[in-house]
């Protein structure tokens, strides 16, 4: 009752203007990833006494860092409306590939690192030339080349972990900046990788023909854009960021693995399009990505300073929570288009 | 035909906003009988369709059905009720077999509910021998087949599904001339079992040829229903015109003097063959056709948007290669803006980018700021007189008309040799449509070539130099654009 007499006045005394503006309504929806991440943000710093300590808010930095580089990748593909599904099984490739050249071949650095990116950028060239040349969709042709390299580290590997590590590997992804309690190289990589994808996607020409590729292949094309390059550039440029990613991690966990690492796939495809980027392409960018990324660490990471929470279930938890969160983007996004044929 | 009309609308008008679409329109049809329907466009034939197929529910004047007044709610009383329309864009499933296709939506079943597919094809392959097409395969899929085949299946399925009226919207627009043949055959036939067809053609050779009556409509209003054999062509084309017709054609194209900047020889593809024009200095060749007479995927073919099997395309000398993408096309001095604004345009995107995203690579640096993109894309936008003019707008936020601007300003920043537009006028109001052709004829008064390839004639009539009518993919005139006026184009299609 009292709710009701608290806002009739309000309605009477303007019946034509609503309580926000239009504009203010499309700000606020345009913004809902960070609201998301305040939200989350505000209710693990008042459930967890450890949340908010330094250490800890450090650690979400490193947690991000691996999936940061893969999701630099993921953006570009993304943005184009297409996907790549081969993310983990390069990384794992590159990974054991720099770890066997130097622990069995004795191949001296940097070669082994820098074979691990090329090989991780042929093989995003390679899915992108099969999907643009043979018309394969990139969500068979990536999901091809995912077989491909997990077979390949499995073969490499014979299924042994190689704990050998290049000292580049364990550099970049272990090592710190000024001494044991300074600053994470990992993290430093990872920024770095935000930013250069960040600065091409915002300020080059190419970046605007990725935007526009991803909004309307057909308006892409009649402005002359040849489009097939534009899809093998982003693909080969997700398997740069995944080769890399596969070195780091390497290096993070002190050994290269003989399999891959699924979560990293679904983590990064995960939090990039959380932060708001589109699976259609055309909307969406690094900055986007980023908060994605921060709202998945500190998901994942406020998890565990809750004690009381069973740490079996956190992989539930963070997929209704991931759920809830995309519902929420997806409504606030405004409702579907009036035209249902386009 | 002493019976009583099945179907009667008396006094029909329909509004929308300020136009009177439709006023006091008279229109009958009785059993076995075909009944066309003739106008230009915006003549009312689409309203008055839209009503009879249920789409339109909201408009003054009886409708009757067999002698009793009804009122259709939706395309799907309409149905119940024996009417069955055949839009010009077809709406079968290529993938499904023939059979499943004439059943779609009413598959038979057995009596446990499943799929009965012995039966639907042994009543498929009846139906099929009964009305002359007992060579198709009902087990095959019906993208297998040709355009006219697939439409012969939807026209067979409307009438299994008990149609004994059926509206046909351009049945044979996009047909090759012996697919044309066979539908006539069809036709005929659907006559002798008394089912009633009204039969909305531009086509009027085609209508005079299967029509029992034929009704004119101009304006909104009914000019006339006549009983085809008491008409003729010429006649039918003043009513719609409204006024005397020229019987005789204008001279053909002598030589052309002035430097020839784009030259086409012999281009063929599927839906259109053999087409050789050229385009000289400051000239606009207009293209002529009805929908689907294969001069907007010609439009195409010569920006590298559809491929083409043989024949050559030579802009200012230089011959393209074979199957040229759009971007060797823009670089060797060709523009295009198609007939869908929504497809060539980037909606969300603002106006200046709109403006410069082909010409990208030619502002120099890997980087393009924004100060560097206004500076070029200004003057264009500015030129074209864009309402409102503020460069940072998106172009979604636009009038048609002046969304079709940008689209012209798009191509003025770094002039091509020759602009090649689709449907330059199409949904714009007398104002934008007179801005946009006047941009065009100031484009050629520089020197430039421009190719209108539009289903409009006025459009072509206007703004055209030179005009190519073509019809079923081929091209079947070329005149100068002196003393040519709608009837001519009519009676070419």
């Amino acid at each position: 009752m009292t709710t009701q007499t608290e806002k009739t006045p309000e309605i009477a005394a303007s019946p034509s203007k609503p309580l926000i503006s239009g504009v203010w309504m499309r700000r606020i929806t345009a913004l809902a990833p960070v609201w998301t991440l305040l939200a989350l943000g505000i209710f693990f710093a008042l459930t967890s006494q450890t949340f908010l300590r330094p250490v800890n808010l450090n650690n979400i930095l490193s947690q991000i860092s691996t999936l940061a580089i893969f999701a630099t990748g993921m953006t570009f593909v993304l943005l184009t409306g297409e996907i790549d599904l081969s993310i983990a099984a390069v990384a794992a490739l590159t990974g054991m590939i720099s770890a066997y050249l130097f622990a069995n071949l004795k191949v001296q650095e940097p070669i082994p690192l820098l074979v691990a990116l090329g090989t991780g950028t042929l093989m995003g060239f390679l899915s992108g030339i099969a999907s643009t040349r043979f018309r394969i969709p990139t969500f068979m042709s990536t999901l091809a080349m995912s077989l491909i390299a997990g077979g390949l580290t499995t073969y490499l590997s014979k299924g042994r972990t190689i704990s050998q590590l290049p000292e580049v590997s364990v550099f970049l992804g272990s090592g710190r900046i000024g001494g044991s309690n300074g600053f994470r190289v990992l993290v430093i990589v990872a920024a770095v990788s935000l930013l250069v994808g960040y600065l091409v996607l915002k300020y080059t020409r190419f970046g605007r023909y990725v935007y526009m590729t991803g909004a309307s292949k057909p308006a892409a094309r009649l402005a002359g854009i040849n489009t097939n390059v534009i899809l093998t550039a982003v693909l080969t440029i997700s398997g740069f960021f995944a080769g890399l990613a596969g070195v780091v991690s390497t290096g993070r966990l002190g050994s290269a693995l003989p399999a891959a690492i699924p979560s990293f796939l679904i983590d990064t495809i995960g939090a990039v399009v959380l932060g708001g980027t589109s699976l259609n392409g055309g909307r969406g960018g690094m900055v986007q990505t980023l908060i994605g990324l921060l709202i998945y660490g500190t998901l994942r990471n406020g998890l565990d300073n809750i004690p009381s929470i069973d740490p079996l279930l956190k992989d539930v938890i963070t997929g209704i929570v991931l759920f809830v969160a995309l519902v929420i983007n997806v409504l606030l996004a405004g409702r579907a288009p009036r035209d249902k044929t386009g | 035909m002493n019976a009583a009309p099945i179907l009667q609308l008396q006094a029909i008008s329909k509004r929308f906003g300020t136009i009177q679409a439709l006023d006091q329109v008279d229109f009958d049809l009785y059993e076995g009988e075909i009944h066309a329907l003739v106008g230009e466009n915006g003549a009312g034939k689409s309203t008055l369709m839209r009503i009879l197929s249920g789409v339109y529910t909201e408009y003054e004047g009886e409708f009757l059905l067999d002698g009793k007044p009804v009122h259709l709610h939706s395309p799907h009383d309409a149905l119940d009720l024996g009417i069955g329309m055949i839009h010009q864009e077809l709406s079968v499933m290529p993938e499904l077999s023939v059979a499943e296709n004439l059943f779609l939506g009413r598959q038979l079943t057995t009596r446990w509910g499943t799929v009965d597919w012995k039966k639907m094809h042994n009543t498929a392959e009846q139906e099929l021998e009964r009305l002359g097409f007992s060579h198709l395969d009902v087990r095959q899929p019906l993208g297998n087949y040709s355009l006219g085949t697939q439409q012969v299946v939807e026209v067979l399925r409307t009438i299994i599904s008990g149609a004994r009226v059926i509206i046909m919207d351009e049945p044979t627009s996009a047909l090759s001339p012996a697919e044309v043949e066979r539908l006539i055959r069809l036709i005929d036939k659907l006559r002798e079992s008394k089912r009633s067809i009204i039969y909305i053609s531009h086509f009027l050779e085609e209508v005079m040829r299967v029509a029992d009556r034929v009704t004119v409509l101009r304006d909104g209003q009914k000019v006339a229903t006549l009983n085809a054999p008491e008409t003729n062509v010429n006649n039918l084309i003043s009513l719609i015109l409204g006024r005397e017709v020229n019987a005789t054609l204008p001279p053909a194209i002598s030589t052309s003097n002035g430097h020839t900047l784009m030259e086409v020889n012999h281009l063929t593809a599927d839906v259109f063959k053999d087409i050789s024009f050229t385009i000289n200095q400051g000239e606009v060749l207009g293209i002529y056709g009805a929908i689907g007479a294969g001069h907007f995927d010609l439009a195409r073919a010569l920006f590298g948007m559809y491929r083409f099997d043989t024949g050559t395309i030579t802009v200012d000398g230089h011959r393209f290669k074979p199957n040229h993408s759009a971007r060797y096309a823009i670089r060797h001095g060709l523009a295009f803006a198609t007939e869908s604004r929504r497809k060539s345009l980037l909606m969300e995107e603002a106006i200046y980018r709109n403006v410069t995203l082909p010409h990208l690579n030619r502002i120099g640096s890997l980087t393009p700021t924004q100060s560097q993109e206004l500076k070029v894309a200004a003057p264009a936008i500015h030129m074209v007189n864009v309402q409102p003019p503020d460069p940072l707008n998106p172009v979604g936020k636009l009038s048609g008309g002046n969304q079709q601007k940008v689209a012209i300003a798009r191509w003025l920043t770094f002039p091509p040799k020759v602009l090649v537009m689709s449907e330059p006028t199409r949904g714009m109001d007398v104002g934008a449509k007179s801005e946009v052709l006047s941009l065009l004829r100031n484009f050629r008064n520089q020197g430039y070539g421009v190719l209108v390839v539009s289903s409009e004639p006025e459009t072509i009539l206007t703004v055209s130099d030179r005009v190519i009518v073509m019809s079923h993919g081929h091209i079947v005139a070329h005149m100068e654009n002196k003393d040519l006026n709608k009837d001519v184009l009519m009676r070419l299609l």
